[in-house]
């Protein structure tokens, strides 16, 4: 338990009293001189972390505010007196008399009749008059934001208040994931005093909502509305410090902050919908995965536990394998019982209440702090929480199990690795603990042992220090990752869930294969695809690098396959597979069975070669957000040069010198072996042109010259008549179909609705593709031609990706089209929450949450990041009040807040950023100034 | 033991009719009672009986009412009527078949004259639409086909309507696609059904499905309603249609259905 004492008074005075030197692990703050100073107190002694130290200007201010006041009241016949002068304020004695020299807090109402009977024999209006007078005083004297308060004996003129205090306490316990519903105000001066607010109702700034307060003084004007009456004193004040340690020893489940823009809430049941529900309130930590299903067993529920990067099986049909599961209680879901989830996003924890008792209420979470390790407490009907064992093997798997010293373990195999969990768990009355520990090794069958060994770990460390660990994990991601949208409550929910997910997928260390749908579901078999490179990566490299490190080195690791594929081919270099899972090899299955029942030869893994690109542009997007020149010059470089190498032996010369890529598939995979598709042929550009700059020095000479002619030579389809790229060389010949004329609706799978033939036929898209180009490499198409290509792309595609919307938003911003952007990006969206694809029962959508946070970052924000510095162009919806988003620049964490007509950016001086477009005008940073850049 | 009733008038339907009540007496662990009703000739209806071993049940009256009060006894599981007389010319439903089939509170199996007849069903084929409460009627027939060790295809057909807005990637959407439909639509035939999905007008393609898997019948549940405009697809499947194709009337489901009852406080998100 943590205890924040808020005092007006100095560290000698209130140490003096406390003498406290708590070892922890709870903390005890000390926030004194009225909201100006705050201590830490350990072993050690008190430690100053926080003070407001004024300017000299402020402390004349302050001065000439106390003189003009006391000068003031003079004028008015009352002598008052400047008693001290403490940190940023100054304090009069309203009633400098020898008998109310010292009242005691006991006399308060008798010490409140002689002031105001002062106050008045000389014409005042109470206090109130008093704190006017001062407050008007410390404006002329230069304070915008002076800060009065009364005590009944004196006024005191400050920069700083309790207010302040408060408002740090409750930052810097968001900060440690703690929400303000779990934090209790204590206090003894809530109501009103001589006109004025109690000085303890400063304790309750808007951060507090939700916060319980209560008072335990007397209050003899009565308490403001939402703080409870209890009165009593020191003796109730205490009486409720014993109660919240009792609380810790009796292992109460914690508080979950319900603040509605961080949770998702689930309430009732509904077998159709179950996994659906399931997959949205997945629990992961880049390790493991674990399905929102309730802790209960019911035959609608499908709970399962996946590991990230642990395939089995052979060929197109490797995939995921499901692990054993730590969450099941053997207790069925009774039937028509009220049953609520709750998701809190902001601490990553995952509540379950059952009837409403409750008769089972559980917390669970996958700790971010400790991947691989989780957590289940909960309390209620024995009967609900009783099982015969903590780990239950996935239906149709093989695991090995044993019991070590009343501990269960289990080891599964899977490929040429494994997995091996250890779990324990204590029933004590109404109360069960569980800890499961998690080893997953693609490339090896771990140790028991070691699974064994880490509960231990976590044992000691305890339910209380992994769960303060966790939720503290969680804050410091959402510091350098949330997205503000102010003035639209829905979407700043999905937003937010969108990027929960995304924080959840990728582990920071060693290598991170991400798949369609991360950890939260089957789907997709777990393959990787361009998903995780083009559409997760950038959120990550611009918010978490580590974890963007780690989605490299999966796509390093397996550098060697991709060289073996090349070869095969009787291609040089590196050549990465559409769909890629344990190994590297390509999983792509080459026919399936599609929508309309009809077996179909899928040759995206043959042909859907841009992939090649891609990994290589994600390296890129990596180098340029975290400044890493270790990976540029390391693995980076290897992986930029394979790739050119791949495209230089890829790439045929027609007889003018012409270069071309001839039968691919691109983005837009409705049309398939085309020639010179402009999204392939493009990425290749900019692929050779990287490689060449970044193996400067480390690449012979002549073999990155070759690439820049290669690059040179590659034909794009650009019309500089029209503006127009033309997708794929013979793309404009075909039937010229516009489908948002004709469709019933949008999105809509195209292939479905006019048959695979006409499509193949047809000037109809699937996705972006061209457009694809201005988003990923605007400064490789021609300059002004995204409204052009926009304006004829758009009608034309169908948007039967998932992938579409998003990139479209983005698309939409950077155009100005701004209504249409934000339609688009609630759509992306809701494509899980609606189960807009029928799928999300096998996992959310991650590439869709990616475009999200890209939409509002890269559309929206107009960010890029390059070795030069971090770019801005914002644009903000009229619907919107505001837009703040965080990021990190080379290490550098970066705030921007975009407002109508106002723009703020918060960022080290050493990150160089410039403007572009705001207002019509142009600035770039030079250190701490600003300048207006004219062309 | 229960009863399979072969409605069977004077016509050539008649063996047809005896053949698909038969398939479903195995099915349903049955036997088959012949009947025939009216005053007019049964020659051929005692004919076809005959030649499946069967004594001829007459009753008297009208047609329709004495049908389904047949039919009505609680020993009897299904019947089994006529798509019309005549396997040649139009293919309109005949009156009888369609009074019995939107009056009957039971199963009916509704046979074309021109039926192949099978000594034993093989393959049934489930159209299910994607709501819970037609999922719900096939659901014994699919636990018998499949306590049988029949094969079942259960069917989705997408229409102009209803066709998904994303299909990503094919190779893995359907799939993933077929296994929520299933577990939402069809839970209890997981593992031992096959799933097929096609795009088109649904009866049309019911029909293609049937062909194309070889089903011997095809199971549909339904509201009993067939007036103008209503159940478009089972009036084309019964008028176009070479296949029995069993109805099971959607209100044999009781109103405290166990899926129904699992649904409570209707699940809601503050995210939707």
């Amino acid at each position: 338990m943590d205890v924040a004492v808020v005092t007006g008074t100095h560290i000698g005075n209130v140490d003096g009293q406390l003498r406290a030197r708590p070892a922890g692990p709870g903390r005890l703050y000390l926030c004194l001189n009225r909201g100006s100073e705050v201590f830490i107190v350990d072993e050690r002694g008190p430690a100053v972390i926080h003070r407001r130290v004024p300017t000299e200007t402020e402390e004349a201010a302050l001065d000439a505010a106390a003189l003009t006041t006391v000068a003031k009241l003079a004028e008015r016949g009352l002598r008052a007196e400047i008693v001290s002068q403490r940190l940023n304020r100054r304090k009069i004695d309203v009633i400098p008399d020898p008998e109310w020299a010292d009242p005691p807090k006991a006399k308060i109402s008798e010490l409140l009749a002689a002031v105001e009977g002062r106050l008045r024999s000389a014409g005042l209006d109470g206090l109130r008059e008093v704190v006017l007078v001062a407050e008007e005083a410390a404006r002329d004297a230069g304070l915008s934001d002076p800060k009065v308060t009364s005590d009944a004996k004196h006024v005191e003129i400050g920069l700083t208040d309790k207010a302040d205090s408060a408002r740090w306490v409750f930052a810097e316990l968001w900060r440690r994931g703690i929400g303000p519903a779990q934090v209790l105000v204590a206090g003894d001066e809530f109501g009103p005093l001589g006109g004025l607010p109690g000085s303890d109702s400063l304790l309750l700034p808007p951060e507090a909502q939700r916060a319980v307060a209560v008072s335990v003084g007397r209050e003899p004007t009565g308490v403001s509305p939402g703080v409870l009456a209890l009165g009593g004193g020191p003796e109730t004040f205490l009486a409720l410090l014993r109660d919240q340690l009792e609380r810790r020893r009796r292992g109460d489940l914690p508080e979950v902050d319900g603040d509605e823009a961080w949770t998702v809430f689930s309430r009732g049941f509904d077998p159709d919908l179950e996994r659906v529900q399931s997959s949205l309130l997945t629990i992961a930590d880049g390790v493991i995965g674990t399905s929102g299903s309730p802790v209960g067993s019911h035959p609608s529920a499908r709970p399962r536990v996946l590991a990230a990067g642990l395939y089995d099986g052979e060929g197109s049909e490797t995939e995921l394998v499901s692990c054993p599961l730590w969450t099941r209680l053997d207790g069925e879901l009774p039937h028509a019982m009220s049953f609520e989830r709750q998701l809190d996003l902001h601490a990553g924890l995952l509540r379950q209440k059952l009837g409403r008792q409750p008769d089972l209420e559980s917390i669970l979470f996958s700790s971010l702090a400790c991947p691989g390790t989780a957590v289940l407490r909960a309390k209620g009907v024995r009967a609900l929480l009783e099982s015969d064992e903590p780990l239950e093997a996935a239906e149709g798997t093989a695991v090995e199990r044993g019991i070590v010293g009343g501990t269960t373990w289990a080891r599964q195999r899977a490929g040429a690795g494994g997995l091996a969990v250890a779990a324990a768990e204590r029933l004590e009355g109404d109360r069960l603990d569980r800890v499961a520990t998690y080893v997953v090794d693609p490339t090896a069958v771990p140790d028991p042992e070691e699974a064994l060994r880490r509960l231990e770990e976590a044992q000691e460390i305890g339910f209380d220090g992994l769960f303060a660990a966790h939720r503290r994990r969680w804050a410091e991601r959402w510091e350098t990752a949330d997205i503000r949208i102010e003035g639209d409550d829905e979407l700043q929910r999905l937003v937010r869930f969108a990027l929960f997910h995304l924080m959840a997928s990728a582990a920071e260390t060693g290598e991170a294969a991400v798949g369609a749908r991360g950890l939260t579901g089957p789907a997709y078999r777990g393959h990787v695809f361009w998903d995780g490179d083009v559409f997760v990566l950038p959120f990550l490299a611009a918010t978490d690098p580590p974890a963007a490190r780690a989605m490299l080195e999966y796509r390093i690791r397996r550098l060697d396959a991709a060289r073996t594929a090349a070869a095969a081919l009787g291609r040089d270099g590196a050549r990465f597979p559409w769909e890629s899972a344990g190994t590297g090899v390509d999983v792509t299955p080459s026919h399936a069975h599609d929508h309309a029942g009809g077996l179909v030869a899928i040759r995206t893994g043959e042909l859907e070669e841009h992939i090649v690109a891609d990994i290589a542009w994600a390296a890129g997007c990596y180098v340029d957000w975290s400044g890493d020149t270790a990976f540029a010059t390391g693995p980076g470089r290897e992986l930029f040069t394979e790739t050119a190498r791949y495209w230089a032996s890829r790439i045929r010369l027609d007889p003018s010198g012409r270069a071309h890529i001839y039968g691919v598939i691109g983005p837009d995979e409705y049309h398939e072996a085309v020639d010179d598709n402009a999204f392939t042929n493009v990425m290749a550009r900019w692929n050779l042109r990287r490689a060449a700059e970044a193996g400067c020095g480390a690449v012979p000479d002549a073999e990155r010259k070759s690439w820049l002619e290669l690059a040179a030579a590659l034909v794009d389809g650009y019309d500089s008549e029209t503006q127009l790229y033309e997708q794929f060389a013979g793309f404009n010949l075909l039937e010229p179909l516009v489908i948002a004329d004709i469709a019933p609706h949008r999105p809509i799978a195209a292939e479905l609705l006019l048959g695979r033939e006409r499509t193949l036929g047809a000037q109809v898209l699937k996705q972006a593709d061209v457009l694809m180009l201005h988003h990923l490499v605007p400064d490789e198409v021609a300059p002004g031609s995204l409204e052009p290509n926009l304006a004829h792309y758009e009608p034309r595609t169908a948007h039967g990706s998932s992938l579409s919307p998003a990139i479209h938003a983005a698309l939409l911003a950077r155009a100005g089209r701004l209504g249409r952007a934000v339609e688009a990006l609630r759509l992306a969206c809701r494509i899980d929450v609606d189960d807009l694809t029928g799928t999300t029962a096998g996992g959310v959508h991650l590439a869709t949450m990616g475009g999200v946070w890209q939409a509002l970052a890269f559309g929206f924000a107009g960010a890029r990041a390059s070795a030069g510095g971090l770019e801005l162009d914002p644009r903000l919806p009229e619907t919107w009040d505001a837009l703040e988003l965080r990021l990190a620049f080379h290490g550098y964490p970066v705030r921007i807040r975009i407002e109508q007509g106002a723009l703020e950016i918060d960022a080290d001086p050493a990150v160089p950023i410039s403007v572009g477009g705001w207002l019509g005008r142009r600035f770039e940073r030079r250190g701490e100034d600003w300048e207006e850049v004219r062309k | 033991m229960r009863k399979i009733i072969a409605a069977l008038d004077n016509s050539l339907a008649a063996r047809a009719v005896l053949a698909t009540a038969g398939n479903l007496a195995q099915l349903f662990d049955a036997e088959v009672e012949a009947l025939h009703v009216g005053e007019d000739g049964d020659k051929v209806a005692r004919g076809a009986a005959a030649a499946a071993g069967l004594q001829l049940q007459r009753v008297a009256g009208p047609t329709v009412p004495a049908l389904v009060d047949a039919a009505a006894a609680d020993d009897v599981a299904a019947l089994v009527v006529g798509t019309r007389r005549l396997p040649v010319g139009g293919r309109p439903v005949g009156t009888t078949a369609l009074d019995v089939i939107t009056s009957l509170l039971k199963p009916v199996a509704v046979v074309p004259p021109d039926a192949v007849r099978r000594s034993a069903l093989q393959r049934v084929l489930v159209p299910l639409e994607g709501t819970t409460v037609t999922s719900l009627a096939p659901k014994g027939i699919i636990e018998l086909a499949r306590d049988a060790d029949l094969g079942v295809v259960v069917l989705h057909v997408h229409d102009a309507a209803t066709l998904p807005a994303f299909t990503d990637q094919p190779q893995h959407q359907a799939r993933a696609w077929a296994d929520e439909f299933m577990a939402r639509y069809c839970p209890w035939g997981i593992g031992n059904v096959r799933v097929e999905l096609r795009v088109g007008r649904p009866a049309k393609e019911i029909l293609a499905a049937a062909e194309e898997t070889d089903a011997h019948l095809i199971v549909l549940g339904w509201s009993q309603e067939i007036d103008w405009g209503r159940a478009p697809v089972v009036r084309e499947l019964l008028e176009r249609g070479r296949i029995p194709v069993l109805l099971v009337p959607v209100r044999l489901i009781p109103t405290g259905d166990e899926r129904r009852e699992e649904s409570w406080n209707r699940s809601q998100s503050s995210l939707a």
